[in-house]
Parts: structure tokens; C-alpha cells; sequence
């Protein structure tokens, strides 16, 4: 495989988020504050997975990090700079994969390598490279539509990491895929992740995804969404999520967030 | 698409038609037996009668039908993603719509006379809507979540998420409107040229109608349906190869 061609590969970017409001007007003019004054920072690196009650207001959070959504208020750092718009520096997995079904697979993590910087051979030679690491070089001419849950979000996972970014971020990648595939995926992530070491922001709903996965989880409270607690995790992985310790822990952020789901219904 | 059943259909047309004809003997202008209409089909086909009457035709169609495909895409593009754009120009659009094209032909002949210019205004005029609407709920209904991967894998213009991402998503639904206007195109420069020629399958029809042959009547019918099916049958196909994402 050519590896030669690659673009020097980033490590990942601290991200502080201070003091993030936004607040949505309905058609009726009432007013609905998504999340108000949500701050929490990321490191360099860092895994970092969200949990919250439905409606918390994480998707609303990935949209405004991803730049295509505007804050009310507040701020977003990436190193240090404020971010003004959506930027191949902080790609996304979308939960319905959001492949463009008229591409093939390969055209797909070809997408956002389309830049006069970089020559179409070496578009080409990025994004097989990656798919070769989703494990898919033999699907590269196939068309979306052909592709099971899973492969298409491994085609996701592909184009996210082919564009470099110092930032992935996460909107339930594994939410619409069966328990298998999800595991699969789940193991999957982590390895190029451990391989490429960039900042992550995933959302979930699932507890035991986010033991699995983090080195940090931050639940989120009902609406208007802030930060209602936060844990360290530096148990190795890949971890036995059925282990007494994380059993224990799973039974204390479902306590949390049960609380939170009573609320959002009170 | 699998010919058989359509060849059985037609043998069953021509056997009831035949036995239509054995039962109740009509007059042969009224209604001849479909060997003599075969019999007129290759005369008019082999002194090349019929060849020229389809051509007309059919330049007719293709150009009104192209001049609306100009105009609707990149319109309907425009209104699909400017709700501001809509707003002003679907009144307008609904207000015209409802008027079917055959309702034009006498104001098209009003303004262009019988020449070429009037029958391809009454083809445009049901060829335009079709293609106006499909391309603009194509363009509506592009799933926002593209949108959102589009923005962030790069397309940091208007233009470039319209050429990226609008533009092939609402391609599917651009290729039914062309079909259907085709269809619908077809059934009006048959009327058009019923009314307002000298040339055209329209007018093989209404000349046969006035010096009494039927059979000449029925041999351009037969035409207009077997060309309008092979058509349709064509653009279904190129609908099978861009329609993967299609509603």
C-alpha cells in the first residue's frame, strides 16, 4: 500500500468550549434553549464520549463544534483559535452514515480530499489507504447502495480520518447498527484510533459504548443541556465492560441519567 | 424489462380487434380489419410517408422538450434551494399549471400562426411543468444530513454544495420529470398537430379522418403508441442507471 504519498498526519488538537448557549425559536416564537452555558474543554488526543437523555441537546452540541450550526452564545477554541465555519480540521460520523449514494465508495472518502493542494493520484492513493484500514480495499468500486449498515459506516469511518482532521466528531455512529456489528465497529474505532490518535467527541446513548470507549464520560442533564457529571476512566483496553467495576459504574451513570429522563417527562 | 408480456398483450389487441371486426362486419371506413391497416403500415412506411410524418413529430417533441429541460432544471435547482425564490415564483407556476396545453393550441396559433414555432410553444408549455416540479421537489428533498457532510468534507460555497451535493441528489428525481414530460409532450404535439399542420403523425391522423381512411388514422395511432411506449421504455432505463437513490 502506499503509505509514502500520505500527508504528514496530525495528532490531535485540545478543544475548549466556554460558556455555549443556544437557543432555538419555534414557529410559534417560544423560545427553547438547547444548552446554556456549556463548558467543558478536551484534551489533545483525548476520547471523549457524551452521554445524555434524548433531547439534551448533543446533537445541537456536534453541529455547533462542526461549524454548521451558529451559537446563541459562547465560544469554541481549537488550539487556541475560534472557530468561524465548518472545516476539514474537525470531520463528523453521522449516525445514518450520510454517504453520498450517487458516489462509489471510494468517490465517497474521495470527497473531501478534492483540493488543488493535493494531486488526484494522491486523492486516490489517501483514500484506498483508508479504506484499507476500515478493512474495505475490495468494496473501493462498489456503490453505497450494495453495502450492509456496517460496511457504510466504516466507509464513513474512512472518509472522517481521510481528510486528516485533528478532531473527529461522533453523532451516535453505532446507534441504527445491530449489537454484533456494533461491537465490531466498537473495536474497530478504537484501533485506529489508538493508531492515529486524534481528539474525539462521540456522542451516545448507550452507557456501556461510552465505558467501552472513553477516557473521559461527561453526562449530560435534560434540557436546556449542561454538563451534571463527569468521569475519569484509565482501566486498559480493550475493556470487559461486564467486569464488577464497570458494571458498578454503568449502574451509577444510568442512576444519573434516569433522574434526568424523569425530569425531561415531570 | 422483460418483452414477452407485452408482445402477448399485443397479439390479444389484434385477435380482439380481428374478432371485433369478423362479428359485427362494419363498414371498412368505420372500422378496417387489422390486415388491411398492416397492409397500409408498409405502405406508408416503405414509400417513406411515415418516416417523414415521425421525424416531424418527434423534432417537435425533442426541441420543445429540451428548451423546457433548459429552462425547468436549472429554475426548479434554483426554487428547490431558495425558499425566498419559491415563494415568488410558485404562485405564478400554480396559476399557469392547471391550464392544460391543449387549451393554448388556439392562442398558439394566434401568435405563431401554423408554422413550427407555435406547435413547439404548446409542446414546451406541457413539457415545462413536469420537468419544473420534479426537479424542484428533487432539489427539496435532499436529505439535510448530506447537506451537513457536504459543508463539513469541504464544500465551503453555495455553489459548491449545489454542484456537489444538491445538483446529483435531486438527479433521480430530475430523470422521472423527463420522462413523464416526454409522455407528456407527446400526447400534446399530437393534438397540436391535429389542429395546425401539414406534417406530423397529428396531421396523418386528421388527414386520414378527412378523406375517410380509417385505416390511415389507425396506422398513425399505432405509431404514436408504439413510438411513446419504446420512449418511455428507453427512459426508464436511463432512470434504472441514475435513479439508485430515486423516491
Amino acid at each position: 500500500m502506499t503509505t509514502g504519498t500520505q500527508e504528514k498526519t496530525k495528532s490531535g488538537k485540545p478543544l475548549s468550549i466556554r460558556d455555549l448557549t443556544k437557543v432555538y425559536e419555534t414557529r410559534s416564537g417560544e423560545r427553547v434553549e438547547a444548552m446554556a452555558r456549556l463548558s467543558f474543554d478536551v484534551a489533545a488526543g483525548e476520547f471523549l464520549v457524551v452521554v445524555g437523555p434524548s433531547g439534551c441537546g448533543k446533537s445541537t452540541l456536534l453541529q455547533i463544534l462542526a461549524g454548521i450550526l451558529e451559537p446563541t452564545g459562547g465560544s469554541i477554541h481549537v488550539s487556541g483559535e475560534s472557530i468561524t465555519g465548518p472545516s476539514l480540521d474537525r470531520s463528523m460520523i453521522f449516525q445514518s452514515y450520510a454517504l453520498f449514494p450517487w458516489l462509489s465508495v471510494l468517490e465517497n472518502v474521495e470527497f473531501g480530499l478534492k483540493r488543488k493542494s493535493i494531486s488526484r493520484d494522491e486523492q486516490r492513493s489517501i483514500a484506498l489507504h483508508y479504506l484499507q484500514l476500515v478493512g474495505l480495499s475490495d468494496f473501493a468500486h462498489k456503490s453505497i447502495d450494495e453495502l450492509s449498515g456496517g460496511m457504510k459506516q466504516r466507509v464513513a469511518i474512512a472518509r472522517a480520518f481521510a481528510v486528516n482532521p485533528s478532531i473527529l466528531l461522533m453523532d451516535e455512529p453505532f446507534g441504527a447498527l445491530d449489537a454484533l456489528t456494533r461491537r465490531f465497529l466498537q473495536r474497530e474505532l478504537l484501533r485506529i484510533w489508538q493508531e492515529q490518535q486524534r481528539t474525539v467527541v462521540f456522542i451516545t446513548h448507550s452507557v456501556s459504548e461510552a465505558i467501552y470507549l472513553a477516557d473521559r464520560i461527561l453526562v449530560m442533564s435534560a434540557r436546556p443541556g449542561r454538563i451534571r457529571a463527569e468521569w475519569r476512566l484509565d482501566s486498559p483496553r480493550p475493556r470487559d465492560v461486564t467486569s464488577v467495576e464497570h458494571r458498578q459504574l454503568e449502574t451509577e451513570i444510568y442512576a444519573l441519567l434516569d433522574e434526568e429522563v424523569t425530569r425531561t417527562f415531570a | 424489462m422483460k418483452a414477452l408480456p407485452f408482445l402477448a398483450a399485443g397479439i390479444v389487441i389484434v385477435l380482439v380487434w380481428q374478432l371485433l371486426v369478423s362479428i359485427t362486419k362494419p363498414d371498412k371506413a368505420i372500422l378496417p380489419p387489422p390486415l388491411d391497416v398492416a397492409r397500409t403500415f408498409i405502405h406508408l412506411a416503405s414509400d417513406g410517408e411515415l418516416a417523414v410524418h415521425t421525424a416531424y413529430s418527434l423534432a417537435r417533441v425533442f426541441a420543445a422538450w429540451l428548451l423546457s429541460a433548459a429552462i425547468a432544471i436549472p429554475l426548479g435547482l434554483l426554487m428547490g434551494s431558495s425558499r425566498r425564490l419559491d415563494h415568488i415564483i410558485s404562485p405564478f407556476i400554480e396559476l399557469f399549471r392547471p391550464i392544460s396545453p391543449l387549451a393554448w393550441i388556439p392562442m398558439a396559433i394566434l401568435w405563431f400562426g401554423i408554422g413550427e414555432s407555435g406547435k413547439i410553444f404548446v409542446v414546451f408549455i406541457g413539457t415545462f411543468f413536469p420537468i419544473l416540479l420534479s426537479t424542484v421537489v428533487g432539489a427539496k428533498g435532499v436529505d439535510p444530513v448530506l447537506l451537513h457532510a457536504g459543508r463539513i468534507f469541504g464544500c465551503t460555497t453555495r455553489t459548491a454544495l449545489f454542484r456537489r451535493v444538491v445538483v446529483p441528489a435531486a438527479l433521480p428525481s430530475i430523470v422521472v420529470g423527463l420522462r413523464v414530460a416526454f409522455g407528456t409532450g407527446w400526447a400534446a404535439i399530437i393534438a397540436a398537430e391535429l389542429v395546425a399542420a401539414h406534417s406530423g403523425l397529428g396531421y396523418l391522423i386528421a388527414n386520414g379522418m378527412d378523406i375517410l381512411r380509417a385505416d390511415q388514422v389507425l396506422v398513425g395511432m399505432i405509431t404514436i403508441g408504439l413510438l411513446g411506449f419504446l420512449f418511455d421504455t428507453l427512459f426508464r432505463a436511463m432512470q434504472a442507471r441514475f435513479g439508485r437513490s430515486a423516491a
